[in-house]
């Protein structure tokens, strides 16, 4: 680079060379608006389709200029993860970093192109502003910053879950999910935006925002402390809960929703079965109240419910028909998903609180409703969906023909179940999984091979059983067949099980979208079979009412008719979980607080009134 | 289904007799108003949380009944059937596969649906019978409608069945 | 210092007397003051008075998530923003031990240099109005623009750009974006030969700021300057050349110096700068191209981010010197300490309270803009 002289005094015609830029085109900016950049970030557009209100956009904002405002008239719908809330933003905070955009689990936020917003004094209030797609000014303007893949901010890939490969868990009923390591743990709690979509979505409103804070920090304790304030069927939940909070998680938008469950599970075994305990009964410390509750069942409803009250101070009996206690976790789901000790080690903190579970103890002949309305001051009827429906199509009544929720049981109760080499289910169902599943472990121990078929009325597009399960069902070798109608069940001249006729469904829904197959009748197919397992639907066994109570109840097309809190028409009885909610263990959770919790006030009542 | 409770010979040969509309429809009706005190008979013997299929099953055949007697009486009444019948219903022949239920004492609501289904069934195959036997003309048109009518009424237990007994595995709770 | 505290002192020689030099006066505008001691027109002792401009930034980092900070600190230095956010992401990434990819590195490397022509421009244009030559400025500013207009383009922000983030820079290129700072650079390097014209050549310019606000090398590193003031005192010392960081050590350029260390000297070394800073660009155009691979390294989630425990001293070299973070961590999820270590903050205190000593009064804007002082760097 030349030095210049500055003892060079130039020349005395020096200043004429400015008549050189005479020559040169003026260096001028023309006073008409341009375009802004592609990627400028100008004001905010918010596409209120795509916004969740999830309000991570508040959250992440480093001015707090972002404000969630609740518009009454948008959907609010928590089950799938939407709140009608929306984000205002005050631009006398906002500095356009936008990290809203970025980080924005919906991809509905994004920067205009547009510059300039002026106003009068009178009009300041227009700096604060709640975006839709027609920006700041009222007319859609091009964006500038939007969401990409480079400035995505969230993994949108969950942690894998370690699980048995299919050949090995076809052998037999270990648990298939491993569980996450410390660190994958953490890294997985650590995609949480904290936007609490899962805890409306949750039947029972679990904190799981707070526990997958509290495992991101590594305390598990705390993590075990927060589960347990909604709920105690915390191993059970952490494993086989049909996850509704994964459905409603912010980042399943654009990736993978967290894995909320396994981290839940991955909190419980992380801490010793007994510290649990501890952990839980530290912060119990009612009085005996003198009152005695009955509860019938001692399922997830059932068990919340005698939790809750046991530790309101009330003396608790559950009774339960079976051997163990449990419910449909014992029962009803494959140990392969569900190991015993781990609802053992949910049954044994309930127990902790001073529950007292009588097993082998049915209600009905002996033991009655009336007897329990005698000796108690209240009672919960908590017995679930124990019956399996029946197709009742022509030969279903044969003794090859068996229902999925019995077989399940039996297996379960450790019987020595023997099924053919070829077994055909009906239904497409969690159940249907299940129990073909469990046979075909059944199969292989015993002919070293499967041949397990599944027939769904629905189609793949609509079928009932979660993916994983399908999947899962599909690795381990069991054919799953959709759309097919089943017909009749064959019965060979010598009286055997020859197998199941079914027709091809061209369509599973009618116009108003209610549930109404149609077949096609030339598409016939035989599906040979030793064994028939239907796996359709379940009912309640409510003989044990007795008709004299049956009359005294009132019914909502065939369900037994409960308030809101779960009292039925007579005053000693509430009832809760599947019988009245449909099959789902985390509703039944939910059912529980809340009958416990009506329990809890009528006793208190009761008392108030009495002394 | 030829076993059907109500018998399906004499029934058909009954109708098979009348000449005029109205005595058709005066025919059809009393069977509707059979099906109706059967049904209203059958609720005592069921348990109280399933009575209130059977209460919709013989409300469902009064109002039917209903129809079929205004009908009767009713000067455009062919009018009404031609319009009617310009929709015919498609048979999904479910009920084809479902046995015929012994309603002994105590029934369930499935079994109390299948032997609805199974009246339905055979009251539709036996009025479109008649309409194929009959001369085209008013009779036959009304036989149609018939028919028609009875087909709607099954294709709506035929869903209500299948929300019965398969929506188990499809439930979705209510919150 | 605000007027209403200011209480009069008595003053002992009557031919001496006290003039507040600012807040607003045409050295910088609004922010920051001297307090002058004069005896005619000679100054005999200043006191600095900043503050004006204080908004707490350091304080104001501990309250807020690590990736927050992004959002603040360009704001710690408005006429050269950039070397804020990257030495913020260098010592974020240097605790958390994130590698940042070469393709981030020369984007970063290419917006440091773009800076710094806008700084320079700034800095020429401000330094020629306190000697009256406003033409210079209105040049200096309108090129400046030209530069924001690429900084808009590549990064959707004129000023602030918030590009960067601890692991890289938040997008890649726009398509085209090289030729058109290739243009850029073109343009600018047909001005050079105006701007010697018309400043650096400048007689009025010239005898204004030779000899004066004169500092020796000696003093300059007591007194802790970097930066074009120490080497305009005729040490070559540089960050990106004695301290490498991202890929400076690939770059071709030389470290500009002069003996002189008066204000002359100090824009001398400004405007040999500017042409290092465009050949470096030139040299990121042809290579840039090559360097495949993401512009950004994983990192965790913004909300549940904790750095590891640690501490850091990074520094760069910024158009005012050298700016370092010393950034504390106690493994959370906010910063524990932010110190801001801005070159002006010496610079603007005790270099311009000993260089405006002995000077004249019409010469202390002078002094203090070639020190190129950035007022909230001395806030913070």
């Amino acid at each position: 680079m030349a030095k210049i002289r500055h003892d060079d005094r130039g020349s005395l015609l020096a200043p004429l060379k400015a008549l050189g830029f005479f020559t040169r085109a003026p260096v001028t900016e023309t006073l008409a608006p341009r375009p802004a950049s592609l990627n400028y970030r100008g004001f905010h557009v918010n596409d209120w389709s795509q916004c969740i209100g999830c309000g991570t956009c508040q959250r992440i904002c480093d001015n707090a200029a972002i404000t969630m405002v609740t518009i009454p008239s948008l959907p609010q719908d928590p089950a799938r993860g939407i709140r009608n809330q929306r984000p205002a933003i005050d631009y006398g905070r906002c500095c356009w970093c936008g990290l809203c955009v970025d980080i924005c689990p919906s991809g509905s936020i994004a920067l205009t192109r547009e510059y300039i917003h002026i106003c009068r004094e009178s009009e300041l209030d227009s700096y604060f502003v709640l975006p839709d797609p027609n920006g700041i000014h009222g007319q859609p303007f091009p964006a500038g910053w939007a969401k990409s893949e480079v400035s995505e901010l969230i993994d949108p890939a969950r942690q894998p879950m370690k699980e048995l490969p299919a050949p090995t868990r076809i052998q037999g009923f270990d648990e298939i999910v491993q569980g996450y390591e410390p660190q994958q743990a953490i890294d997985e709690a650590a995609r949480c935006v904290q936007c609490g979509l899962c805890h409306e979505a949750c039947p029972t409103h679990m904190h799981a925002p707070e526990y997958i804070r509290a495992i991101w920090r590594g305390d598990a304790e705390e993590a075990v402390r927060q589960i347990y304030r909604t709920n105690p069927f915390a191993h059970v939940c952490g494993r086989v809960c049909t996850h509704r909070c994964e459905q409603a998680c912010s980042i399943g938008n654009r990736g993978e929703p967290l894995a909320i469950r396994w981290l839940k599970r991955h909190a419980m075994d992380s801490v010793p079965d007994e510290r649990v305990r501890e952990l839980v009964t530290q912060d119990s410390v009612a009085a005996p109240s003198g009152r005695r509750v009955a509860i019938v069942g001692s399922g997830p409803a059932g068990l919340t419910a005698a939790f809750d009250l046991a530790r309101h101070g009330h003396a608790v009996t559950v009774y339960e028909a079976l051997a163990r206690p449990g419910g449909m976790p014992r029962y009803g789901i494959p140990a392969y998903r569900l190991p015993d000790d781990r609802l053992d080690a949910d049954i044994a903190v309930i127990e902790a609180q001073g529950v007292e579970i009588r097993c082998n103890t049915p209600i009905g002949a002996e033991l009655t409703m009336e007897t329990l309305r005698q000796q108690y001051d209240a009672v919960v009827l908590a017995i679930g969906l124990q019956l399996g429906r029946s197709t009742r199509i022509p030969g279903s009544g044969h003794r090859d023909v068996h229902t999925a929720v019995e077989l399940l049981r039996r297996i379960r109760e450790g019987e020595a179940l023997a099924p053919p080499k070829r077994v055909v289910i009906i239904g497409g169902g969690n159940v249907a999984m299940d129990i073909a599943r469990s046979l075909a472990r059944l199969q292989m121990r015993r002919h070293g091979a499967i041949d397990i078929t599944v027939c769904a009325l629905e189609d793949f597009d609509h079928f009932p059983a979660d993916p994983t399960e399908l999947k899962e069902a599909r690795e381990e070798g069991v054919r799953v067949l959709a759309s097919r109608g089943p017909k009749e069940i064959v019965i060979d001249a010598d009286g055997g099980l020859g197998g199941l006729k079914t027709l091809g469904v061209t369509s599973v829904f009618d116009e108003q979208g209610r549930f109404a197959p149609r077949y096609n009748h030339e598409d016939e197919q035989l599906h040979e079979a030793a064994w028939v397992v239907e796996a359709i639907g379940q009912i309640s066994d409510i003989s044990i009412l007795g008709d004299s109570l049956s009359e005294r109840l009132e019914w909502d097309r065939g369900r037994l008719r409960v308030d809101e809190n779960g009292r039925t028409a007579e005053p000693w009885l509430w009832s809760a979980g599947d019988m009245v909610r449909g099959p789902d263990v985390v509703h039944a959770v939910a059912d529980g607080h809340r009958v416990a919790a009506s329990i809890h006030q009528a006793l208190q009542q009761h008392t108030e009134a009495g002394s | 289904m030829s076993e059907h409770p109500e018998g399906h010979g004499p029934a058909y040969e009954h109708l098979r007799a009348r000449k005029s509309l109205a005595e058709i429809l005066q025919s059809a009706a009393e069977f509707e108003r059979k099906a109706h005190q059967f049904y209203t008979g059958l609720i005592p013997r069921v348990r109280k949380n399933l009575r209130y299929l059977v209460e919709e099953l013989a409300a469902e055949e009064k109002t039917h009944y209903e129809l079929f007697q205004r009908l009767a009486e009713d000067p455009e009444a062919r009018q009404q059937i031609q319009e009617r019948i310009a929709v015919p219903r498609e048979d999904h022949r479910f009920s084809d596969y479902i046995q015929l239920p012994d309603l002994g004492d105590n029934p369930d609501d499935q079994a109390i649906l299948q032997y609805a289904l199974g009246r339905e069934d055979a009251a539709m195959k036996q009025y479109r019978e008649l309409a194929q036997n009959a001369p085209p003309g008013p009779i036959r048109q009304l036989f149609e409608y018939l028919a028609n009518e009875e087909t709607a009424h099954k294709l709506e237990l035929e869903k209500r069945y299948y929300e019965l007994v398969y929506g188990g595995s499809r439930m979705v709770p209510r919150v | 210092m605000r007027p209403e505290n200011y209480q009069a002192r008595a003053h002992p020689p009557s031919h001496e007397y006290e003039l507040n030099f600012g807040p607003n006066h045409p050295g910088i505008e609004g922010n920051y003051a001297l307090r002058v001691r004069l005896h005619g027109d000679r100054v005999v002792a200043a006191r600095a008075e900043g503050g004006y401009l204080h908004r707490g930034f350091e304080k104001l980092m501990e309250g807020r998530l690590w990736i927050q900070n992004i959002a603040l600190v360009p704001r710690i230095c408005v006429p050269d923003p950039s070397p804020m956010e990257v030495c913020y992401a260098l010592s974020v990434e240097a605790l958390c031990g994130i590698e940042v990819p070469p393709r981030a590195q020369w984007i970063r490397v290419m917006q440091l240099e773009m800076s710094r022509i806008a700084a320079h421009l700034f800095t020429f244009g401000g330094h020629a109005a306190t000697t009256g030559l406003y033409t210079n400025m209105f040049w200096g500013v309108a090129d400046r623009d030209r530069v924001l207009d690429r900084f808009e383009e590549l990064t959707g922000g004129r000023v602030y750009s918030i590009f960067n983030l601890p692991g890289g820079v938040r997008r890649d290129l726009p398509d085209g974006f090289l030729e058109r700072l290739s243009g850029l650079l073109d343009y600018l390097e047909s001005r050079l030969e105006d701007y010697d014209e018309l400043f650096f050549r400048n007689r009025v310019f010239v005898r204004r700021a030779r000899g004066v606000g004169v500092m020796s090398q000696q003093q300059a590193l007591e007194w802790g300057v970097t930066g074009p003031n120490l080497r305009a005192t005729g040490l070559a010392f540089d960050v990106r050349r004695d301290d490498p960081y991202l890929v400076y050590d690939q770059l071709d350029f030389d470290i500009v110096t002069e003996e002189a260390g008066d204000a002359l000297a100090r824009n001398l070394v400004r405007r040999g700068e500017l042409r290092q800073s465009i050949r470096i660009l030139r040299q990121v155009i042809e290579r840039l191209p090559a360097i495949d691979g993401p512009v950004r390294a994983p990192i965790p989630n913004p909300l549940a981010w904790r750095v590891p425990a640690g501490e850091t001293y990074t520094r760069i070299e910024s158009s005012k010197g050298e700016l370092a973070y010393y950034v504390v961590s106690t493994g959370g999820e906010k910063p524990y300490r932010v110190h801001v270590r801005g070159p002006s903050s010496m610079h603007a205190v005790q270099v311009l309270e000993r260089l405006v000593v002995g000077s004249r009064l019409e010469d202390i804007a002078q002094i203090m803009f070639s020190l190129d002082a950035c007022p909230p760097e001395v806030d913070r």
